[in-house]
């Protein structure tokens, strides 16, 4: 990249979560010519850090109609335009004999009124729709709830970006601005690879950085005054419900348990926290219990369910009172052009919102962006689907038809190996939608699994490698979920970091990479470790570092 | 059904404890809920290795100085844990089962990693390297087999060459690993070691390319994937290529570790114990503060009776603990264990750091008898990890606290006698 | 079905089980224990469309489940699967090796007649070409008299003078093909001092109905078991049978896998060998040995028997019998698995799954192999130059 002062990006969009990512998509389906910055990998920060829940807007409807609004047609988008990152799994909102049933009807209209399709049903239909309901429900609604998984929704964004000519930059972190006359000029990023930083020049700069948002304005000599809100969540082992199910009251505590790929998460919390905690959350056992108390009387299974892992996500949220809860607050979209709120031309923030609305607060900040830049362009990010949720880049079953015409006298051994590809690619084509096409499983070898839990094969790990933006085992994980499941990295960690080195990374990055996944790992699960989990982790640490003998000092 | 000893557990701490006193002619029975953690062993068995994160050279004089007074070998006595270790390579070599090593001077085996370990005894298929800071060998040329994912020439390369040792690299295949490699998740360790298992030809061919890709090396690095139910593949394999082979471990299952729990069995039952597999034991009954029998699930309504037990049950994984939200307990007994109450101090946040949960355990008397509301259970002794105040994997002393335990509580309960 | 909730997530994903299927070594497309069970199950709870229908090759010999340290049922859970989602219906061959009865019933009245077609060559042609099940099988024979007929005709007027009675579950192969082994189970339960009774209604215990798919059909049959059981029981009768299988489906299968409860009858459904062994180690009763007995036995652990955990039982019997000299073989499955093995598209695995044992058998060459399994005896039989027994019938013919 140049850095001779001229602006070499239209604009420079700051944060690699899914406003960042939506933000780079947009502009760049506009014709603009931009750079997407993320100081760690997409998805790192609140993207990833939530339910991943495909909101109705129901949750809304009785206190925030206008969010309620913006989340119904933000889930009938994702729908079409990200089928691959979500599961049309509907939702139960359930009145349990200690809530008010009273309740029940007022909701039903406010959703209603915002659009929602809610309806009443026989709380003996609800627990057949849904057998892990608690069976005690007095009351039942069903609406159009889902869920979206973040990692792939957010790459998905990045993905399309550089297919319309954005360049990405992940392992950079803002340091700092270039600002001449009052007027936003470029950015200085340190490289966290090569430690070496570097000044690239823009015309716009936009700051979709989440609740970090707050101190990159602050460095800008801007303030947008943000408060953290910290929601816990737990994730279990495996899915014990197939709808997600909410309590119908008012917004509370571990009131909605999601499920997701193969697992399912209860949350959230809701505490107030210090800035300096928000790169290093700790989820307390008082968060764990309380989520535990609140998750079983959702689905009483839970409590036999073993728990994988506990985190926590911050809630980006402009404060506009002293609520220490921040649930009063709307979650409302915030976009602010700091040229006429502060005198400081060329530097927009985005922020608020959720990770439903990303679409829409990417196409608001877009219509700004492109306003300054006097381009006449409109969104189409509404009607475009997604990398992974395009028809007509479908894998098509060729394996078969190749096989099945090239070698029919072979058709055993065409019939075996055809099999084993097609169960290669369902896990593959779940993760990765029609952007599967690109994986190649047509060798025994590249169908081995390197994760068995989660099936993630050599194939889909050298793709990911290859085309996915991967510098860790961290990253790959959140593109495949490599190490997400039950062992939680016990025996894939080391064959994952077995291909990294396979695949022409260093081989002592990729040893160093192997602790720190493993210590990324048990950041999550200590605060819920006992039981099998215990037993996990003790066989693990038996492995990794009695057999292996992790970490790796020099030998000397 | 009556025995003389019942040892609750089949790993190698109930094993040996159960071969010893079967040595001495007591009619012995072993539960095992399924099979042991040897199917995990690296091919080592460790005394002590680390003590504060330094390398333990010379055990046999070290280990008086450097023991917590309450460790298990400092209860059994330094000097007595020290007699016991001289005995084990007798002891394993009357099973069938060759080791290299000794307890006055630790060797060093290598990881998956290629990382160096202190280690006291090695299955005689692997090298005892002497010393840390260099192979004896000073070119050397690792081998993997084309499609195992669980053994990374890389990082065994990364690690060698760092000490000085010129490493290449290279990848095997063969016709009979094809009809494997079909399989997406089967390609492990124990499923390569059966194509070779009463196949010399295959062993000789592999020995044939082994050679050829290893040109100049002096030595040869493979994965310890060969002689599963006995040692016949490696002693072919060792035997058809002329140079030096060191095995390295690799991610689970351990071939080498099943071939020394399969071997451990049989001499315990060729010397008539009776080994039940794949049961638990659901309850003990007790009589005037002894364990008067035990019932497993499958035996049901015919109780276990005999006149000593041994409590061999593991830690964590082996179930031998359990993990409560609020508290650990042993299993079997609610015996008293060595645990702190608060569940907030059971670990500490950076998983390689000292992790308290490791040195939980039951709580014994002197004579290794679990206490149970701080009475002592007066026939019933406890050997191997189940015991407290021990990390395992910190002072690299698993296998050594298994075995020299497990041998300790065989001389308690047969006091008058020596092994035959 | 009735898997206990969650019980595959006590899967450490230490592979353990990987090591002990015999399947999984020989046969690619099988997935293997671990991931056709908990690992499959997380999938499939996912999605069913992650049903995989090569968990047909699993020969549901539970030996993963035995080397699991974590106790998961990871054998039960393929099963279930199957049940719950495989599309598969079972065909016309699969039909007729699930119903041993009434297969068993057809035959016997005709028996010379079967036996004889059965081993001809164009017939066996015709079974492994249209049938599919394969030309190395060799039909069990079928006895021209059934041991119900005998044991009516013969054997039950008798019964009433002993004090302490037991009811027999004679299962389909004593019935049909082998009730010399039915006569032995009577005369040694007389020679111990108990009268033998039938059950009211007994039907085949479903094994091989379970494994070929037929649910509903092997759940009729276990409630029309379990009932009999059950007032046998109230009337004072354990419940003896001489098949491992048979008596492991009845009480472990039913309600895993059929979700029948016979949670107040399962303690009292027992093995021969084992009902024998702790009578006489209990002292209660003594048997009469003849003094000229000198055999040298192999003994063969059955998957079903190794599951049970009750091995041991044969082996301290035969040893009981004086001049008997007991060799125990390597707890191995032997690759038949009951129907498993009749089907012509198993038969190389299930051969390759035994050849270890076979090949031990024949080094050891012992006077017979002793097993507590009928299909295992059929396979070795058919693999070896090794005739098998019963631990039963070596015991009656030791009697004096």
């Amino acid at each position: 990249m140049k850095t001779n002062g001229e602006s070499q990006f239209d604009v420079i969009v700051v944060g690699g979560g899914a406003t960042g990512a939506g933000t780079a998509r947009d502009c760049a389906m506009r014709g603009l010519k931009v750079l997407l910055v993320e100081r760690h990998d997409f998805a790192s920060g609140a993207t990833g850090r939530n339910h991943g829940l495909l909101h109705s807007g129901a949750r809304y409807a009785v206190t925030d109609r206008e969010s309620a609004e913006e989340c119904i047609k933000e889930n009938m988008i994702l729908r079409r335009i990200a089928a691959h990152c979500v599961e049309e799994n509907d939702g139960l909102f359930i009145t349990l004999p200690e809530d008010d049933l009273a309740y029940q009807a007022k909701f039903v209209e406010a959703c209603n009124a915002a659009g929602i399709r809610a309806e009443i049903i026989d709380p003996a239909l609800a627990r057949r729709m849904e057998p892990s309901v608690n069976p005690e429900l007095i009351g039942a609604v069903r609406v159009p709830d889902g869920s979206v998984d973040p990692f792939r929704l957010a790459t998905a964004n990045v993905i399309d970006a550089k297919l319309h000519g954005a360049e990405v930059l992940t392992m950079h972190e803002l340091t700092g601005f270039v600002i001449e006359n009052g007027r936003m000029k470029g950015v200085k990023l340190l490289d966290h690879r090569s430690k070496l930083t570097k000044t690239i020049y823009s015309k716009l700069v936009v700051n979709a950085a989440g609740i970090w948002g707050h101190n990159i304005a602050k460095m800008a000599g801007v303030s947008v005054n943000m408060f953290p809100a910290k929601g816990a969540l737990l994730v279990f082992g495996h899915r014990v419900n197939n709808m997600v199910i909410n309590r119908c009251r008012k917004p509370a505590n571990a009131d909605i348990l999601v499920p997701g790929d193969l697992i399912c998460v209860i949350g959230t919390t809701s505490s107030r926290i210090p800035f300096e905690e928000c790169d290093n959350m700790l989820v307390t056992r008082e968060e764990v219990d309380l989520l535990l108390a609140e998750g079983e009387k959702l689905a009483p299974s839970l409590r036999n369910t073993r728990i994988l892992r506990a985190y926590a996500g911050v809630r980006p949220l402009v404060a506009s009172d002293s609520d220490p809860t921040g649930r009063s607050i709307s979650r409302g979209i915030v976009l602010l052009d700091h040229e006429t709120r502060d005198g400081l031309a060329g530097f927009i923030t985005i922020t608020g919102g959720k990770l439903m609305t990303y679409r829409l607060m990417a196409e608001w900040c877009t219509d700004l962006v492109c306003r300054k830049l006097n381009i006449d362009r409109k969104c189409s990010t509404a009607d475009i689907p997604l990398p992974g949720s395009r028809k007509e880049e479908a894998p098509a079953k060729k394996y078969y038809d190749i096989h099945a015409a090239a070698a029919p006298a072979d058709k055993k051994s065409y019939t075996t190996a055809a099999k084993q590809q097609e169960l290669a690619e369902k896990s593959a084509e779940w993760r990765h939608g029609s952007m599967s096409a690109a994986i190649a499983t047509d060798d025994d070898a590249s169908r081995a699994l390197v994760c068995e839990c989660e099936e993630v094969t050599v194939a889909e790990v050298e793709y990911a490698i290859r085309d996915l933006h991967i510098d860790n085992l961290v990253n790959l994980r959140r593109r495949t979920r490599v190490g997400m499941g039950t062992c939680q990295g016990e025996l894939c960690a080391c064959r994952a970091a077995g291909q990294l080195a396979k695949a022409g990374r260093c081989a002592r990055d990729a040893q160093d990479n192997l602790t720190h996944f493993l210590q990324e790992r048990w950041k999550g699960m200590y605060p819920v470790t006992w039981g099998d989990a215990l037993s996990e982790i003790q066989f693990t640490s038996w492995i990794y570092e009695g057999v292996y003998g992790l970490p790796v000092a020099d030998n000397k | 059904m009556n025995f003389d000893v019942v040892i609750i557990g089949g790993g190698l701490s109930g094993m040996a404890c159960g071969i010893a006193l079967a040595e001495r002619g007591k009619r012995c029975a072993i539960i095992s809920t399924g099979q042991s953690a040897l199917h995990f062993c690296s091919g080592s068995f460790d005394f002590l290795g680390y003590v504060n994160g330094f390398d333990v050279e010379t055990p046999a004089t070290t280990l008086a100085k450097v023991i917590p007074p309450t460790h298990p070998y400092a209860r059994i006595g330094a000097d007595r844990a020290i007699a016991i270790a001289r005995e084990v390579p007798a002891f394993f070599e009357r099973m069938g089962v060759k080791v290299n090593g000794s307890i006055d001077r630790n060797h060093y085996r290598i990881t998956p990693l290629g990382i160096m370990k202190p280690t006291w005894l090695s299955l005689a298929d692997f090298d005892a390297i002497p010393e840390k800071a260099r192979l004896p060998w000073s070119k050397v040329s690792i081998q993997n087999i084309a499609g195992f994912l669980d053994f990374h020439t890389a990082f065994v390369a990364d690690n060698l060459e760092r000490i000085g040792t010129e490493c290449s690299v290279s990848a095997i295949n063969m016709p009979e690993f094809d009809h494997l490699r079909t399989s997406p998740t089967e390609m492990r360790s124990a499923n390569i070691a059966k194509v070779f298992e009463g196949n010399d030809d295959a062993v000789r061919h592999f020995a044939a390319i082994v050679e050829r890709n290893a040109a100049d090396a002096h030595a040869v690095m493979l994965p310890a994937v060969f002689g599963l139910a006995d040692s016949h593949a490696v002693e072919v394999l060792k035997q058809a290529v002329k140079l030096p082979i060191c095995f390295i471990p690799v991610l689970p299952p351990s071939v080498p570790g099943i071939r020394t729990q399969i071997t451990m069995r049989r001499r315990f039952e060729a010397l008539g114990g009776t080994y039940f597999l794949g049961d638990t034991v659901t309850s003990a009954r007790m009589e005037n503060g002894k364990v008067a029998a035990i019932s497993t699930r499958n035996l049901a309504d015919d109780e276990l009776r005999a006149s000593h037990f041994v409590l061999a049950t593991g830690s964590f994984f082996g179930h031998g603990l359990e993990a409560r939200p609020d508290k650990v307990v042993e299993t079997l007994f609610d015996a008293d264990v060595v645990a702190d109450g608060d569940r907030d101090r059971w670990y500490n946040h950076e998983i390689f750091a000292e992790q308290p949960y490791m040195s939980f355990g039951v709580a014994t008397d002197a004579t290794f008898h679990p206490t149970k509301g701080g009475k002592a259970i007066s026939n019933l002794y406890a050997a191997g990890s189940v015991l407290s105040n021990h990390n395992p994997i910190k002072e690299a002393s698993g296998a050594g606290v298994a075995l020299i335990s497990a041998l300790h509580v065989a001389d308690l309960i047969t006091p008058q006698q020596q092994a035959k | 079905m009735n898997i206990s909730e969650n019980n595959f997530e006590q899967c450490l994903k230490c592979t353990v089980c990987t090591v002990y299927c015999p399947v999984a070594a020989v046969k690619p497309e099988y997935p293997g224990p671990k991931q056709a069970g908990p690992d499959g199950e997380r999938l499939r709870l996912k999605k069913p469309g992650f049903f995989d229908e090569s968990l047909k090759y699993c020969l549901n010999c539970k030996r993963c489940e035995v080397a699991c340290p974590h106790d998961v049922r990871i054998g039960d859970i393929i099963q279930a699967a199957r049940i719950k989602y495989s599309k598969k219906k079972p065909g016309l061959r699969d039909m007729m090796l699930a119903n041993t009865d009434f297969m068993g019933t057809v035959a016997t009245t005709m028996a010379p007649v079967v036996n004889a077609s059965l081993g001809l060559k164009p017939v066996k042609a015709i079974l492994d070409g249209v049938m599919k099940i394969d030309a190395h099988r060799t039909f069990p024979k079928y006895a021209s008299q059934k041991f119900e007929t005998w044991f009516k005709r013969h054997a039950q007027a008798q019964q009433a003078r002993y004090a302490k009675q037991v009811s027999f579950f004679h299962g389909c192969y004593i019935n049909y093909n082998y009730p010399q082994l039915g006569k032995d189970f009577v005369r040694v339960m007389n020679a111990l001092g108990y009268g033998v009774q039938l059950l009211d209604r007994e039907k085949c215990c479903g094994v091989a109905l379970i494994s070929n798919g037929l649910i509903d059909q092997a759940k009729r049959q276990a409630e029309v078991n379990i009932a009999s059981v059950r007032r046998s029981v109230q009337e004072g009768r354990p419940v003896i049978g001489a098949s491992s299988t048979c008596v492991f489906t009845m009480r472990d299968e039913y309600p895993h896998l059929l979700g029948v409860d016979n949670a107040d009858v399962r303690d009292s459904i027992n093995l021969a060998t084992r009902f024998v062994q702790m009578l006489l180690d209990s002292g209660k009763a003594k048997l009469n040995f003849r003094s000229d007995y000198k055999l040298r036995v192999a003994y063969h652990t059955a998957c079903h028997m190794e599951k049970m955990g009750w091995a041991a039982y044969s082996i301290e019997l035969l040893r009981h019998i004086p001049g008997v000299e007991v060799v125990v073989l390597p707890s191995q499955c032997c690759g038949i698995a009951g129907t498993y093995g009749f089907k012509k598209e198993n038969y190389p695995t299930s051969q390759a799954i035994g050849s270890s044992l076979f090949k031990k058998i024949e080094e050891l060459k012992p006077d017979f192999v002793v097993t507590d399994c009928e299909t295992c005896k059929w396979q070795i039989e058919m693999s070896t130059s090794v005739p098998v027994q019963h631990p039963i019938s070596i015991l009656a013919a030791a009697l004096k």
